[in-house]
């Protein structure tokens, strides 16, 4: 390596006199985004799980229902001669105990919440981890527009992501359903809403996950309290249904991914929340990390 | 241009900077010297906004880091040669920081050339070497042609060619009139380098004066003296204000007087002298001196120095 040349004169206009924007620092949030290998491989799996998910269901889904129009029940129980059913009957039979058929093209969004909230926690979590963040905020010394250009690389990618891996996972499952003599389309109730409301989803837990990170500035602590956040969390208030009083049977539906994927469904629901609450309730979740993650952003010392 | 006034930075009961105040000035090459866990990184944070002062106030240019329109071209700053994520390529890395306040590609090649990063710049920079690090983060502070530039410890890890470059680099800054602040705990690279000196200990400013300044105050220039007749000659010159060592056979090292009234009193005695070498008082000296008082004064203190500061956090 040699460096023993003299520096050549640099000018102002070499460096460029523009100054810091908020469009700049969207695109320096862009570039590190895509510049990491591991990220690009991630995405990739992450949406060959979500439609490969997906399909899965289309199948499990289709043989419940056909099982149903034969048999009258999921689970035919030996000697009992169970009546036929139409395929709608079998359909709203399959949908009381939660099995849809327009919930298909975000049957694999458990995975996709996993895979990019933990990328979420880790997209700023790592830069605590090896000093980079220290690189962004000489940059970027007001801080917060560095953390809303990371909030919006996220949501636009776990968006397009969530909603092209839905639309494939739509068109993949037409032909499977098909042979269940189910009829998928756009015109089914809830196809469309679903289709488009699983990416903010995912979306919204992208930003509980780059809250986490920023609260906690440590990558495995930042995953670990998403995943009990959304995978413990809603489990351990299902089992709190089963303590005697009424109100610990409701708990279950306010923790955020019961409320968030209350908010993909649609119509009424006995004794749960409409679909416009979990999506309040989600909204609220998302607010309560994000907000002391920006102040802690804003005041605490890199 | 730098000011600082009564910068402070406490870390719960522990003092890192203890209210310190100084201008940093354009054109010429600022040290800033210190022990480990004196302050000097911690001060540096300060500057750009990475902590927060405790008390006090930083301005660079005359606003708070934070408040410029275009931070980079401000403030060129190489705080930790760590700042980089170990997976991201150099050039990446660069590309991102120049992306923020829209600085074109070609600047991005530019300081990589400059830095003699050219071979490596496509590689992840978790395997760079302290050195190739270092010039990452030189380049990194380079990249928005700043007009002050703030350099913490960066000969650390660099070659000898590096060190020189370095070296040459900020005095060539200097004197296109930017301001350079510098900081290090080798004081020989300090001698080298820098017009101008801040000495800190402990969080405390010690000293704030040109470099040759420091080199001469409340220290007696030594005269060495080689000769046959070395007791005779201590026994001529001795007096009040004249102090007399002999380290070694016919060398004495004499102070309170300068080279010619030695050179006259051994002609008029017919001594031979065959080595007369005014001795300048190195950094060390000058530090160690200036030093000395501080910790004398504040011994009951010492064991609050060890862990002040992280120093390089």
């Amino acid at each position: 390596m040699s460096t023993t040349t003299v520096p050549s004169p640099s000018h102002a206009s070499a460096a460029g006199t523009h100054g810091l924007s908020f469009g700049g620092v969207l695109r320096s949030e862009w570039i590190k985004f895509r510049s990491l290998r591991s990220t690009k491989l991630l995405l990739l799996f992450t949406f060959v799980a979500v439609v490969g998910v997906g399909a899965l269901a289309a199948w499990l889904r289709g043989t419940i229902i056909q099982s149903l129009m034969t048999t009258g029940s999921a689970r035919p129980e030996g000697g009992v001669h169970a009546t036929t059913m139409t395929l709608a009957q079998a359909e709203a039979a399959a949908q009381a105990q939660g099995i849809n058929i327009y919930g298909i093209p975000n049957a694999g969004l458990q995975l996709g919440i996993l895979v990019l909230g933990s990328l979420a926690v880790l997209l700023i979590a790592s830069e605590f981890g090896t000093g980079m963040i220290r690189s962004t905020m000489t940059a970027v010394p007001r801080r917060l527009p560095a953390f809303a250009a990371k909030a919006i690389v996220l949501v636009v990618v776990s968006y397009v992501l969530t909603l092209v891996a839905a639309l494939v996972t739509f068109l993949i499952s037409i032909p499977i359903l098909h042979h269940y003599g189910i009829d998928m389309s756009f015109g089914r109730d809830g196809v469309v809403y679903g289709i488009f409301m699983g990416g903010v989803y995912v979306a919204g837990v992208a930003l509980i996950g780059l809250s986490l990170g920023t609260l906690l500035r440590n990558s495995a602590g930042g995953i670990i309290v998403l995943v009990a956040l959304f995978f413990v969390l809603p489990f351990g208030t299902q089992l709190l249904g089963l303590v005697p009083g009424d109100f610990w049977k409701y708990v279950n539906q306010y923790v955020p991914s019961v409320a968030g994927g209350r908010m993909l469904e649609v119509g009424h629901k006995d004794a749960f929340i409409d679909p416009h609450v979990g999506g309040l309730l989600f909204l609220a979740w998302i607010l309560v990390v994000t907000i002391p993650a920006v102040i802690t952003l804003k005041t605490r010392d890199v | 241009m730098i000011e600082a006034v009564n910068l402070a930075k406490h870390y719960g009961p522990k003092t890192a900077v203890a209210g310190v105040t100084f201008t940093v000035k354009p054109g010429q090459v600022t040290g800033f010297l210190g022990p480990n866990g004196a302050g000097k990184s911690t001060t540096m944070r300060m500057v750009v906004g990475l902590d927060r002062p405790s008390a006090g106030t930083v301005t660079v240019n005359g606003k708070h880091y934070a408040e410029h329109r275009d931070p980079l071209h401000q403030v060129g700053a190489l705080l930790d040669a760590k700042a980089v994520h170990t997976s991201r390529s150099a050039y990446n890395h660069l590309l991102s920081m120049a992306a923020t306040h829209n600085i074109p590609a070609s600047r991005v090649n530019e300081v990589i050339d400059m830095t003699g990063l050219a071979q490596v710049a496509k590689k992840k920079a978790g395997g760079f070497s302290l050195g190739m690090g270092q010039r990452l983060g030189i380049a990194a502070a380079l990249l928005g042609d700043p007009q002050t530039l703030i350099l913490d410890e960066p000969v650390n890890g660099l070659d000898p060619e590096g060190v020189l470059w370095v070296r040459n680099l900020v005095k060539y800054l200097a004197g296109e009139g930017k301001t350079v602040f510098l900081s290090s705990h080798l004081m020989s690279e300090m001698a080298q380098t820098a017009d101008h000196l801040i000495l800190i200990g402990r969080g405390k400013i010690i000293a704030d004066a040109p470099i040759a300044d420091i080199l001469d105050g409340g220290h007696q220039t030594r005269v060495r003296v080689r000769t046959p007749e070395a007791s005779r000659l201590a026994e001529l010159l001795g007096g009040t204000g004249v102090s007399i060592d002999s380290s070694e056979s016919e060398t004495l090292e004499i102070s309170g007087l300068d080279a010619r009234r030695i050179a006259q009193s051994a002609l008029d005695n017919r001594v031979l002298v065959y080595e007369l070498t005014p001795i300048m008082a190195s950094l060390e000296e000058a530090y160690f001196d200036l030093t000395k008082d501080e910790v004398e004064y504040h011994s009951h203190e010492l064991s609050d120095v060890a862990s002040s500061a992280p120093e390089g956090r």
